[in-house]
């Protein structure tokens, strides 16, 4: 999973939002897995209490979780509950995807909640009093009125998903039963290792709150969070649409209202944000495929059901009846025009599956199978910049076919002559673009044929970890341009002439290109990883 | 251009008594040999092997053979420098020549190219059309000299679909489709813009990492390394 460079990349992330100290304690646990405090010391060389500070940062900014488990005593001694930390890496990553998680809300939502995730993403956890206080003192100003319209953002910004509650913070794991099936030894085997690796898995999704709790929120409407007065009558505001029902629930909820502004933490939810790039990307893939009829159809389609999804890598669309699908696409301004007809093609297109469910028409599509391709799309581009034409014909037959394919064949359906077609596909191989196989026949005289196909899954992971090589070295280069001039970029505006001008252009052009590169790079990186 | 055609026995059989009459026997045996081996032909090394003659005397028969046009030479595509010989009355078998598309044991690029050319500029025209379409309409266009199976064009087509210069995709029965029965697989040019223009180059392609012959050495504080890299200081130099 991890990779070389991808480590890499996220320790340099880290390094440079918190500092080398914290980087080290990040990378300590990256490389070694799930670790107590006294192993980081030890591992790190630091002095404790550095550690812990630094794993409180790490947990404040959603990259460590901690848990507990119980460890055999050793000999005659009971056995003990001890505290672990583990590095949540794919939250690391998501550190250089802030601007386009902001970018969505800004879009999506307004600038009001753009600037509550903004706070967010600065202080990785805050409670709803925070958040107000953050924003009450950014404007300057902020009587109640100011406040109530924070929070009414921050409801939005939660039941759009965007927002959640905080995991627990140092959830318990039961000892896995050790009785089960004694006979079955090399199962069992297995079974460990399994739980070995999914240790951080299982620790996650310890500390994960309630489903039905994760984006509850009650406000406490009307109160000054500075003063703790309470101007005018007191509402409450449920983003999960409760009445109130009896005058004896009011303490209550009052209660609990005040609760949930002081005690709850809320954070980023970056499983959303990275749904939602997902289903950017597959219709973004299907426009420069298809048409706009089926990228229509496909956005109503995911957009009617963007809540509904429990996993980012779903394999497919959640189904949808043809009148739902019908009522979303009349929503879109290019859907207005479409007839039923249209519609029902554009499914088509979509290689749509009416699944059998009830007796209702249900529709979804395979985004598994969009993902996919835009993986090969990315992947061939490779190949043809570095090995050709020729070579770029032969992988996607290849790649397309799934199968091993003859040398002669190969270079028969891709017109490479057959002298040129073995030295491509010896040189895809020796780069481990390709697997190989030798078939010896026994004729009349024996011959050797060579089969080849894709070695998709190592390739990806190989690729995968180049594109963070190669982000790494993007965001270093960055840096060092900006070391390099930085008294450049501190010219105040009238001095930018002559040669000083030119170079102050060109360090602007350098960090267009180089940043915007870095992001196009890091929606591949997330098409290869997350998606 | 000249096509291969696939059948063989073009030319007519010489008669074999008369042949018999004024071959040694050594010759005879190597004739028979060469000609069990019909259209695949035989390496002059298998001969000495399956024959145990002598090596002059192998060399000495074949040149005779050869005279009295019993025998010819082939190329073999799978290895020029082995000479091979066949009986004239018949033709190179696939596996020697490279088939249809080679000419003298060489691709025909330059042909391959104006089809490919021709297919191109046909389906653009259609803007969707199926093999049966593209085949019809450059026939009746009439400017390809040499005519084109539908097999051949339908294999030029796949090259096309590998070049992704055309996308193979199923009629929806609607817009350009209309006359193409729901579900039959037909064939459009990929990029909107139409022949020549060029795909979209994928994020990691697009930057010198992505192609670099070094990346494995390249590390921050190696000799390698993006501060330094030349490939970089070219891309960034406006
Ligand atoms: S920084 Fe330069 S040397 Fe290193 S991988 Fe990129 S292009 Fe190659």
């Amino acid at each position: 999973m991890a990779t070389q460079y991808s480590i890499k990349l996220a320790i340099s992330l880290i390094s440079s939002h918190f500092g080398d100290l914290v980087a080290k304690v990040c990378e300590c646990l990256l490389r070694k897995g799930s670790l107590t405090l006294a192993d980081i010391t030890r591992f790190t060389e630091l002095p404790q209490a550095q550690v812990k500070n630094c794993l409180l940062v790490l947990i404040q900014h959603n990259c460590v979780q901690a848990f507990s488990i119980q460890i055999e005593g050793g000999v005659g001694a009971a056995p003990k509950v001890i505290t672990q930390y583990t590095a949540i890496f794919d939250n690391i990553l998501h550190r250089m995807r802030f601007p386009k998680f902001l970018t969505i809300v800004s879009e999506e939502l307004d600038k009001e909640c753009e600037e509550i995730l903004e706070g967010l993403f600065q202080h990785g956890r805050l409670t709803l009093e925070q958040i107000i206080l953050r924003a009450v003192s950014n404007q300057n100003e902020g009587n109640s009125t100011v406040q109530d319209a924070v929070r009414e953002s921050f409801v939005r910004i939660v039941s759009s998903h965007y927002v959640e509650r905080c995991p627990a913070s140092e959830p318990f794991l039961a000892p896995p039963d050790e009785e089960e099936n004694p006979t079955k030894k090399r199962a069992k085997s297995a079974r460990l290792a399994e739980e070995i690796e999914t240790l951080e898995k299982r620790a996650i999704s310890a500390a994960a709150p309630l489903e039905s709790e994760r984006f509850a929120v009650i406000t406490d409407t009307g109160t000054d969070v500075k003063s703790g007065d309470r101007s005018g009558s007191r509402f409450l505001d449920t983003a999960i649409g409760e009445k109130r029902k009896h005058e004896a629930l009011e303490m209550d909820r009052e209660t609990m209202a005040t609760i949930c502004e002081k005690e709850v933490l809320w954070r980023a939810n970056f499983e959303a944000f990275i749904r939602r790039l997902r289903h950017k990307a597959c219709v973004a893939n299907v426009r420069a495929r298809m048409d706009d009829g089926a990228c229509t159809v496909l956005n109503a389609m995911l957009e009617a059901t963007r809540n509904a999804e429990s996993r980012i890598k779903t394999e497919n669309s959640v189904p949808l009846s043809m009148d739902a699908i019908l009522a979303e696409v009349m929503k879109s301004e290019g859907g207005r025009s479409m007839t039923v007809e249209r519609v029902r093609a554009a499914l088509g297109q979509l290689g749509c599956r009416s699944s059998p469910r009830g007796a209702e028409d249900s529709h979804s599509v395979d985004l598994r199978n969009i993902i996919e391709i835009a993986q090969n799309d990315e992947m061939e581009s490779i190949v043809l910049k570095r090995y050709g034409r020729d070579a770029y014909r032969i992988f996607r037959l290849l790649s397309k076919t799934g199968r091993l394919v003859e040398t002669d064949k190969i270079s028969d359906i891709t017109f490479v002559d057959k002298k040129e077609a073995p030295k491509i596909l010896y040189n895809l191989w020796k780069d481990n673009y390709l697997h190989m196989e030798k078939l010896t026949s026994q004729g009349s005289k024996q011959s050797d044929f060579l089969l080849w196909k894709v070695n998709r899954s190592s390739l990806w992971k190989q690729i995968l970890d180049e594109m963070c090589h190669a982000a790494l070295n993007l965001s270093q280069r960055l840096a060092y341009e900006f070391e390099q001039e930085h008294e450049i970029l501190q010219l105040p505006r009238e001095k930018r002439v002559g040669a000083q001008g030119k170079r102050f252009e060109r360090i602007r052009k350098v960090k267009v290109i180089l940043e915007s590169s870095l992001m196009k790079l890091d929606d591949a990186i997330m098409l290869f990883h997350d998606f | 251009m000249g096509r291969t055609p696939d059948t063989s026995l073009k030319r007519k059989r010489p008669d074999p008594k008369s042949t018999s009459q004024t071959l040694s026997d050594a010759e005879r045996v190597l004739y028979n040999l060469i000609r069990s081996k019909e259209d695949m032909g035989i390496w002059t090394r298998d001969m000495k092997r399956e024959t145990n003659l002598q090596d002059n005397v192998v060399t000495k028969s074949l040149k005779s053979l050869l005279a009295k046009n019993l025998i010819k030479e082939v190329v073999n595509i799978q290895n020029k420098g082995k000479k091979h010989y066949m009986a004239v009355e018949f033709e190179p078998s696939k596996e020697l020549t490279g088939g249809a598309w080679y000419v003298d044991g060489n691709l025909d690029t330059e042909f391959i190219k104006i089809l490919k050319d021709q297919c191109l500029k046909h389906i653009y025209k259609l803007k969707v059309a199926t093999i049966e379409m593209i085949s019809e309409s450059i026939r009746r266009s009439g400017l390809c000299k040499v005519e084109c199976t539908t097999q051949q064009i339908s294999e030029i087509v796949r090259a096309l679909v590998l070049d992704n210069d055309v996308m193979e995709v199923r009629s929806t029965e609607t817009g350009d489709f209309a006359s193409i029965p729901l579900g039959t697989v037909c064939y459009r040019c990929s990029s909107k813009i139409g022949p020549g223009g060029t795909s979209k180059v994928g994020a990691m392609a697009s930057i010198p990492c992505g192609v670099c012959p070094r990346i494995n050495e390249c590390t921050p504080d190696g000799i390698i390394s993006p501060r330094t890299c030349v490939y970089f200081n070219k891309w960034l130099d406006f």
